[in-house]
């Protein structure tokens, strides 16, 4: 489990993360959101030991990162494509993470053919394309077979196939128990994948919560048509949503349909129609994120 | 500790770097050797004191010590591995000391492969010139000892200074001005200044000095062997302590 607790970093002048608290739980994809400088790196970077915190706690199973006993075999990172000396193999630069890391030097075979790089094995990194070197860099992730990933925009550079692939992955990661933090910009793919998202914002916490759920609380509505409109129109607003519309087509804010078909039901009034609109996840980002500059 | 000092081991293995630097110095070796041995008069080159002065053309050797260990610290910055590095191994006084004995390792070994490859150059080239070989096996094994611990202790200081400097270009540059140039001024004003005509002998090109010159040999100016390792250990372990602080200090981003 993953735990940020009232963080906050300082550079200079700007406060980079600013009380930020939030946490992962086991067998959950979360995503880490934010625009560009919000602090998601800066974050991550704490969370793996790689920058000290002026105060509050980051910690991955209940210790700091320098404090696990074998951390590469206990959590996996991905920060960045270019940690990659150009004139070494890929397969010698995963044997060495995995002789420093105390991983099993079976498992440099393994997860290269887990990411699809087992034909690239033996050609130096600096002919690899940056697709190839984010699978490498998730390969690295993988060496230790660890029950945490940290992830900072891993379908960076990933084709189509590649990201299709990395979505797959990272929910079959979280169904075997696995806690996945994963940091991205394409919000759509994260919509996808994710169980719950972390929004922030000039590094404080903007949002927390299941992408339905935030959907649903920024602008959730519902479609839905009855010949008895009217009385269904009465039925949901003494629930407390807002109906707009007329005819027979009618549309419930802050509502599922699950709740509108319910009310439906226990009047006995006929639907033709109940269809929840799709908010996107990006609008709900953008509209969270331009609140906090307001 | 061990762990990390294996991959250190490893990564120096997996790139052409060492390879490139090991046929640098051969080739200045033999380019050295051939024209020592030509271009000198038989007489001058005969005794076996003269031979040994050829067979210290191996000492060159330690300034790749030195550009070796600055590679192995600043390659991790120049390249952005330091953090996978730090991701395997958390413990930044691991990685530092890792660095150092992996920069000693490997100092000696690219310096004993060039003086091997000296003495056997001087085997060939000596007779071939009507010169008999006369160096001896006791005076050439204390030499090329000597040859060897400062370029251990090279290594390892150049590995200090890469990780307190990072930047691989400046830390060379840095390096060898102060071996060429800031060392000898500054002894030079110390001396004129006579503030302490003695310190210069404990800087790092001086204290080199003393390790390789023959204790017979030693000018007033030098200090003794022993005093020179010593000195030029002090070196090292200044720049290893300072490169602990200062990478547990600075954060990585």
């Amino acid at each position: 489990m993953i735990v940020v607790e009232d963080l906050r970093k300082r550079y200079g002048k700007t406060q980079a993360v600013d009380g930020l608290s939030f946490t992962v739980e086991p067998g959950r994809v979360v995503g880490f959101l934010g625009p560009n400088g919000a602090g998601k790196t800066t974050t991550l970077r704490i969370l793996l030991g790689l920058v000290h915190a002026n105060s509050g706690q980051a910690t991955i199973l209940g210790k700091r990162y320098s404090q696990l006993e074998r951390p590469f075999c206990q959590v996996g990172a991905v920060l960045e494509a270019s940690g990659f000396h150009p004139g070494r193999k890929a397969r010698n630069h995963l044997r060495v993470l995995a002789r420093a890391g105390h991983a099993p030097a079976k498992r440099v075979d393994e997860v290269l053919a887990t990411v699809g790089l087992e034909g690239a094995a033996k050609k130096r990194v600096g002919g690899y394309s940056l697709g190839m070197r984010q699978r490498l860099a998730l390969a690295s992730a993988l060496l230790g077979d660890p029950g945490v990933l940290i992830l900072d925009e891993p379908a960076n550079g990933l084709d189509p196939e590649g990201i299709r692939w990395l979505r797959d992955f990272l929910r079959s990661l979280a169904a075997e128990g696995r806690a996945v933090l994963v940091s991205s910009h394409v919000l759509s793919e994260v919509e996808q994948t994710v169980d719950e998202v972390v929004i922030i914002n000039k590094g404080k916490l903007v949002a927390h919560g299941s992408v339905e759920e935030l959907k649903r609380g920024k602008d959730g509505r519902v479609r839905v048509a009855s010949p008895q409109a009217k009385a269904l129109e009465k039925k949901l607003a003494k629930a407390g949503f807002v109906v707009t519309g007329d005819g027979e087509a009618l549309l419930v804010a802050g509502a599922t349909s699950a709740q509108v078909g319910e009310i439906a039901a226990a009047s006995s009034l006929v639907l033709h129609e109940l269809t929840p609109l799709a908010t996107q996840l990006e609008d709900v980002f953008l509209d969270l994120t331009s609140e906090e500059k307001k | 500790m061990i762990a990390a000092l294996s991959s250190e081991w490893l990564k120096l293995r997996t790139t052409r770097t060492l390879f490139w630097l090991l046929v640098a110095l051969s080739a200045l070796m033999t380019l050295i050797v051939v024209a020592g041995v030509i271009g000198s008069q038989k007489h001058n080159i005969s005794s076996a004191k003269d031979q040994l002065d050829l067979l210290g053309i191996g000492s060159l050797g330690i300034f790749i010590a030195l550009i070796m260990g600055l590679i192995v610290s600043t390659g991790e910055f120049r390249h952005g591995t330091i953090t996978p590095t730090l991701l395997a191994t958390p413990s930044r006084s691991s990685i530092v000391i890792a660095k150092a004995l992996a920069g000693m390792f490997f100092a000696v070994a690219l310096v004993g492969l060039a003086e091997g490859l000296v003495a056997l150059e001087l085997a060939i080239a000596l007779p071939a010139k009507g010169v008999d070989f006369a160096i001896h096996a006791g005076p050439a094994a204390g030499f090329i000892g000597r040859i060897l611990i400062a370029a251990a202790l090279w290594g390892a200081l150049g590995s200090g200074i890469g990780i307190v400097l990072r930047n691989q270009i400046g830390a060379v540059v840095a390096s060898f001005a102060w071996l060429f140039i800031a060392e000898g001024l500054i002894i030079a004003i110390l001396h004129s200044n006579a503030i302490n005509s003695n310190a210069g002998r404990f800087f790092p090109f001086q204290a080199t000095g003393a390790i390789l010159t023959n204790g017979s040999r030693n000018s007033a100016d030098l200090l003794s062997t022993g005093s020179g390792i010593a000195a030029l250990g002090g070196w090292m372990a200044l720049f290893t302590i300072a490169a602990v602080v200062l990478l547990s200090r600075r954060d990585v981003s």
